[in-house]
């Protein structure tokens, strides 16, 4: 008999929060293919390119293989004891120094659940604050925040398969068939099935090519179209008065807000023909089951959770949720960014969404974590930063974040990470955000621990060890805990994985009917899963809503932060490509998703392209108030015109060296969907 | 050819792992996906004809690598890198994915690497009592029941027992010493007939026959393509499950992160990405979605081909209609084609 | 034919600017070779770490084993190469191709080379030999502009033995503008007779109303020949990026007869 080399191991793609089954194929302890699933029932057999290429993203070439400490600008190798008494040295200086409120962390979305509880109770526990966030914060804050005004809970309502279930399909701001591609494909292949699809993006993207209705709108004005279809609704009277009278509140209020906001009005700001918003409003009415889905399009502006709040008066008015195929679904980014917000890895909530400054949370966690419960409020990433350049933050851990690409206004964010006394990163490769380190800690891949991710649709899923963490790499939990320990705090010792999950889970209620072998048994649980919901829950809102009657909430049109004006004639906003994912370090590695695109594009209108006498090709230098980059220009009139599109994934042409930091007011999320700029070709020296 | 009455596979399965590395379709615990996983144990409980169903994943890949390394250079020298692979049986192959072995055979006859792998390897095959889902072999001759000279062994069940046919010296070999008797002259004959009878059980494929037919006349129209390419998302599912897809796409990987010394490998590759063809000067010959993936049907069911290969590039195995999210896998398109006008 | 990927060692030995953007390079083999390179075939030559891409051959490996290429800088490998020193050990492959110029069929007859920017090297091979056996030949090259003019020695030694006309998209008065089909006129007067054989290099775009307008004039789809450029990973038939129709450039091609240009490009 032979002994293979060979093995396939399930676990969960790492990249979007669609979270698809994926095999990995293995041999000698190298991922060397990826099979998809044909009985997982999100991806059903189906894979993007990103996830056919997740071997690539697996090469150990780049991986980072000891703890790295930088010493006259250069990084040297260095044992993890010596990392550790480093990094205990600093922390103990500025706690005592400046108070527990100088320290923070920025945890993944991008890691498991296990590694996101440990990674909020190490700032909780050990440094002593609320100062937590990740990348939530800047693709889905506004949806958490929104959604529980109004109905009491941010996720999405219903479940994937309800994409199939329903006869209308409308996508409000995202671009599912390149962002989450194997949920985009099914949407395709509901409308083939007979259902209707109604697109409202500013952009002509695939759907809306293939769309029955598609509703062009100028950049940022998701409010007033929405007020403007509501207006159209109950002037004929199709609301659905039923369920307004039995599941809602404030009913009157938004009916007197909307009619300020007449169809020609509407027409104006917007841009889209009355016609066409006469005929998307008829579409939803008539709709049986309408499954609503959006994205970034409506979180990343400064009035983005008025947005979500929109989108959520409109399903609310034509009783569109709480019942198979209707609801309101946001498209989560990263693969774990629901999972790292159930975790309580956000400066507000504990685990769980109790929040972090309610007395009895306090005791509940102080008990069950056997230390104090810091009382001061807790920080955001964009306020930690900014507290860094008034030198009032010092020493910040992140764990596989790239803020230097991913957050908007590039410059800011790096004058603030030069500030600090000390950045700790826990990261796979070199990123940018890495080089400016004083300390790395090597971590593990997904494909390189056990643990769980949870999906947009509240799947939480196991994903399974196939290959050992190169080098001296360990996963988050392990590294917080030992760090942890040297801190001072010791309640962070697991034997493994299973074991901080069933921490977690006790802690959580929205996961406490879970355990390992429940979860492998039917390829995950969607919570809330308890006493109540054994299996699990499917369907949120059905009877009633989480805070009880569904709240109407008026709310106003207001114009993005910034507009063009003579200086910066042309709105930007960016946009992601279907081969590339986040900063691009797993997604470049794959020659082919590298070579589908150049490195950095600006996507400009025909029109637009000839008046500045642009051609594909053409090298392009773009400039905001805030910074410049270059890159090439590619010609499209999937964009209206004066509006140019950048997609974030390059280090080379960084799109955040152009946006804005201006914030929505109540989640700090940052307006990365529309800036102004200004173009020129540049000239050969 | 030889036929054998076998009265139980776990005596030829033990006799060939005495001398292979033993893959076979198998599921993972708590999931009841098929993948080819290696085994040591005997044969899985699954070739009874209800339960049998074909990995989504096909035996490719143990041929035609994912990714391998092709060659290495220290600095002064290229230095060709050869497979090391041990002797394996491929143990369970349907014979739509047998066709397209021997497709794969005649495409790569001068590629080392493959070779290398392929002459390593022992084929055995299982007729397929019953139509699978999305299964069209029988409408391009690759199946159900497996084509003489595609496997090594092919195993017929025959109630509690199998009817064993060997049909080259390797397979005459290796059973020798199994000592096995011949098989009664009418099971052959039963064999040949029953093959009729699963055929007829097969749904209907006029969607995929006339399909044909229009995409050697060409009556689809580039608007018609470019239509369908919209429903392409370009995730390359369909290239990497086809079996007898082959494209594949080169790249170098530095050794020591400093001199030149690197390694090139290669990849599988999809006609279906928008930069497959696109040349260095930013020129596409094929840089619309349409164009493409006319491209990838004329490839798997152009007359031209079928000339040189002695059949369709396809084995209907149906793979691309459970992988493609966009809905254009072969069962789709061949129905809008159908419809096309 | 070689079939295998791994390259074999060369030598970069000579570099000259000729042209914007272009280089002409000399390049050294590190094992003799006996084979005879035909006009129209092509190598590949190897960047460690930057990969492989396929250029025409100048000119043939010599009695020295050098032979030369034109290349201009178009993607990463080749703006490595041109930042690679002489003396520089390199890749190579080769050659590649069993479509070739059909120099037996047209020695005899009015040949007429049409070439658009870059697509003059292809042609050089083919230009030199027919040279060398007394042909009756001339050359319409068409370039953007002067500056994109490629191959400035080899035109002068042509100019000295055949009728050449260069022509420009943007030229300074005392140049001749348009494109090569302008000027067919002229040609054909310096040629004694309208050409009966065309071979043509440059974007598919001139070469399709190139072989257009000679299939429309009633010259025989045998006697237009033109040279495909593709994407290329393997050179021997199994990388499968160089399709064109049912045929592989890299193997059937590079150069096609207008006949089986047209026939390939209605399969695809």
């Amino acid at each position: 008999m032979f002994s293979s080399s060979k093995k396939v191991i399930n676990t969960i793609c790492p990249y979007c929060g669609v979270g698809c089954g994926i095999a990995l194929q293995v041999e000698d302890d190298h991922v060397t293919g990826i099979e998809p699933l044909p009985q997982h029932p999100v991806s059903q057999g189906m894979l993007c390119a990103k996830g056919w290429s997740t071997a690539f993203a697996l090469d150990p070439h780049d991986r980072i293989k000891t703890p790295l400490i930088k010493e006259n600008g250069h990084f040297r190798p260095a044992s993890w004891h010596e990392a550790y008494q480093l990094i205990t040295e600093s922390f103990l200086a500025i706690k005592q120094e400046y108070g527990p409120h100088a320290l923070g962390l920025i945890a993944c979305a991008r890691a498991t659940n296990e590694d996101c509880y440990a990674a909020q109770k190490f700032t909780r526990t050990t440094l002593g604050t609320h100062n937590i966030d990740h990348c939530a914060r800047i693709c889905h804050s506004p949806s958490v925040a929104g959604l529980r005004q109004t109905l009491g809970s941010g996720a999405m309502t219903n479940s994937i398969e309800d994409i199939e279930k329903a006869d209308l399909l409308v996508i409000f701001g995202c671009d599912p068939t390149e962002n989450h591609s194997v949920l985009g494909g099914r949407m395709i292949q509901a409308q083939q099935a007979g259902a209707k699809l109604l697109v409202v993006d500013p952009r002509k993207t695939r759907l809306a090519k293939l769309a029955d209705l598609h509703l062009q709108l100028n950049l940022g004005t998701n409010i007033a179209l929405i007020n403007g279809l509501l207006n159209i609704i109950f002037s004929n009277g199709w609301e659905d008065k039923n369920f307004l009278e039995q599941r809602c509140e404030n009913v009157d209020a938004l009916r007197k807000k909307v009619a300020g906001y007449p169809p020609k009005r509407v027409a104006k700001i917007t841009g889209v023909p009355v016609k066409k918003l006469q005929a998307a409003a008829k579409l939803y009415s008539e709709a049986n089951r309408a499954f609503l889905a959006y994205g970034m399009g409506i979180t990343q502006y400064t009035s983005g959770t008025n947005n979500v709040i929109a989108i959520s008066n409109l399903t609310l008015v034509m009783g569109q949720i709480g019942r198979a195929g209707t609801g309101i679904n946001p498209l989560r980014g990263q693969n774990n960014v629901q999972g790292a917000c159930d975790m309580g890895a956000l400066p507000d909530v504990f685990p769980g969404y109790q929040e972090a400054l309610n007395p009895t949370n306090q005791d509940k966690f102080s008990q069950a974590w056997r230390c104090e419960i810091p009382q001061q409020k807790g920080l955001t990433s964009l306020g930690m930063t900014s507290e860094a350049l008034n030198g009032r933050f010092q020493g910040m851990i992140i764990m596989g974040e790239d803020p230097v690409i991913t957050d908007p206004d590039q410059n800011h964010v790096l004058r603030a990470l030069k500030a600090l006394d000390i950045l700790v990163v826990v990261e796979l490769v070199m990123t940018e955000t890495a080089k400016l380190a004083d300390i790395i800690l090597p971590a593990a891949a997904f494909a390189e621990k056990d643990g769980t991710f949870t999906n947009c649709e509240r799947r939480v899923q196991r994903v399974r060890a196939a290959i050992p963490p190169p080098g001296e790499a360990k996963t988050d939990w392990q590294i917080l805990g030992e760090l942890a320990k040297q801190l001072g705090y010791d309640g962070m010792q697991w034997p493994n994985a299973e074991a901080v999950f069933n921490e977690l889970a006790q802690l959580n209620p929205l996961y406490m009917g879970m355990s390992y072998d429940k979860l492998e048994q039917d390829n995950g649980l969607q919570w809330p899963c308890n006493e109540t919901n054994p299996t699990g829950t499917k369907l949120l809102h059905n009877n009633q809503f989480t805070r009880g009657k569904g709240r109407l909430i008026p709310v106003d049109h207001t114009d993005p932060a910034e507009m063009p004006d003579n200086d910066y004639p042309l709105y930007l906003t960016t946009t992601r490509l279907h081969y590339h994912y986040g900063c691009g370090s797993m997604t470049r590695k794959s020659p082919l998703l590298e070579r589908e695109t150049p490195n950095g594009v600006l996507f400009i209108h025909p029109d637009d392209a000839e008046k500045l006498h642009i051609h594909t090709g053409t090298p392009l230098r773009i400039s905001s108030r805030r910074g410049e980059v270059e890159t090439r220009a590619v010609l499209t009139d999937d964009l209206p015109v004066g509006t140019v599109a950048m997609p974030y994934h390059f280090k080379e042409a960084p799109s955040n060296q152009l946006t804005n930091t201006a914030q929505d007011p109540i989640t700090k999320m940052p307006e990365l969907k529309a800036c102004a700029v200004k173009i020129e070709v540049v000239t050969a020296p | 050819m030889k036929s054998y009455q076998l009265s139980s596979l776990d005596t030829l399965f033990k006799q060939l792992a005495t001398q292979h590395e033993m893959f076979e379709p198998q599921q993972l615990p708590g999931s009841s996906d098929l993948h080819w996983l290696p085994s040591q144990e005997g044969p899985a409980d699954q070739y009874s004809s209800a339960k049998k169903r074909l990995p989504l994943a096909p035996a490719k890949g143990f041929l035609f690598a994912e990714r391998e390394v092709l060659f290495h250079f220290d600095g002064k020298t290229f230095i060709k890198t050869v497979p090391k692979v041990k002797p394996q049986v491929l143990f369970g192959l349907q014979s739509c994915d047998l066709c397209a072995i021997a497709y794969q055979d005649q495409f790569f006859k001068g590629d080392s690497h493959y070779q290398t792998r392929r002459q390593a390897t022992l084929l055995v095959g299982f007729d397929c009592l019953t139509p699978c889902d999305g299964g069209c072999c029988s409408t391009v001759d690759a199946g159900p029941f497996v084509r003489n000279g595609s496997a090594d062994l092919i195993l017929h069940p025959k109630g509690d027992e199998w009817l064993l046919i060997s049909t080259s010296e390797q397979g005459d070999r290796l059973i020798q010493p199994l000592n096995l008797s011949s098989a009664p002259s009418h099971w052959l004959e039963q064999r040949h007939k029953g093959e009729a009878e699963v055929v007829k059980r097969f749904p209907s494929d006029q969607h995929i026959k006339s399909s044909i037919k229009k995409i050697n006349q060409a009556t689809i129209t580039a608007e018609q393509w470019q239509q369908l390419g919209l429903q392409c998302l370009t995730c390359s599912g369909c290239t990497n499950l086809c079996p007898t897809c082959s494209c594949f796409t080169t790249f170098d990987q530095n050794i020591d992160g400093e001199s030149a010394a690197f390694k090139r490998e290669r990849c599988w590759d999809s006609c279906l990405y928008e930069a497959f063809q696109r040349e260095s000067s930013g020129h596409n010959p094929s840089k619309e979605a349409g164009e493409r993936l006319q491209r990838y049907w004329f490839h798997k069911f152009s007359d031209h081909y079928a000339d040189e290969f002695n059949r369709y590039g396809c084995v209907g195995c149906g793979r691309c209609e459970q992988t493609c999210p966009g809905g254009i896998g072969i069962h789709s398109i061949m129905r809008r084609l159908e419809n096309a006008s | 034919m070689k079939l295998s990927m791994t390259p074999q060692t060369v030598h970069l030995i000579d570099q000259y600017d000729d042209g914007e953007n272009s280089r002409h390079y000399t390049f050294q083999l590190a094992q003799p070779t006996d084979e005879i390179i035909q006009p129209g075939q092509f190598f590949t030559l190897t960047l460690p770490n930057f990969g492989e891409a396929a250029f025409t051959y100048l000119t043939p490996p010599n009695n020295q084993d050098q032979f030369q290429a034109l290349i201009r800088r178009a993607g990463s490998l080749t703006s490595e190469l041109f930042n690679t020193q002489t003396g520089t050990l390199l890749g190579y492959r080769g050659p590649f191709g069993s479509g070739l110029w059909p120099i037996e069929m047209i020695k005899d007859k009015r040949v007429l080379f049409i070439a658009g920017g870059i697509g003059l090297p292809p042609l050089a091979t083919a230009i030199a030999t027919l040279l060398e056996q007394d042909s009756n030949i001339g050359l319409i090259y068409g370039s953007r502009n002067p500056a994109g003019q490629v191959l400035k020695l080899e035109r002068e030694e042509w100019h000295k033995q055949m009728p050449i006309i260069e022509t420009f998209d943007h030229a300074s008065s005392s140049q001749l503008t348009g494109t090569p089909l302008d000027h067919l006129d002229t040609i054909s007067q310096k040629l004694g007779g309208e050409p009966e054989a065309v071979l043509t290099c440059g974007p598919e775009v001139m070469m399709s109303a190139v072989g257009g307008y000679f299939a429309g004039k009633k010259l025989a789809e045998e006697s237009i020949w033109l040279a495909l450029e593709r994407r290329m990973h393997c050179g021997i038939g199994l990388c499968g990026h160089c399709y064109f129709g049912s045929s592989y450039v890299c193997t059937d091609g590079p150069v096609y007869s207008w006949a089986e240009f047209i026939k390939q490009q209605n399969r695809c």
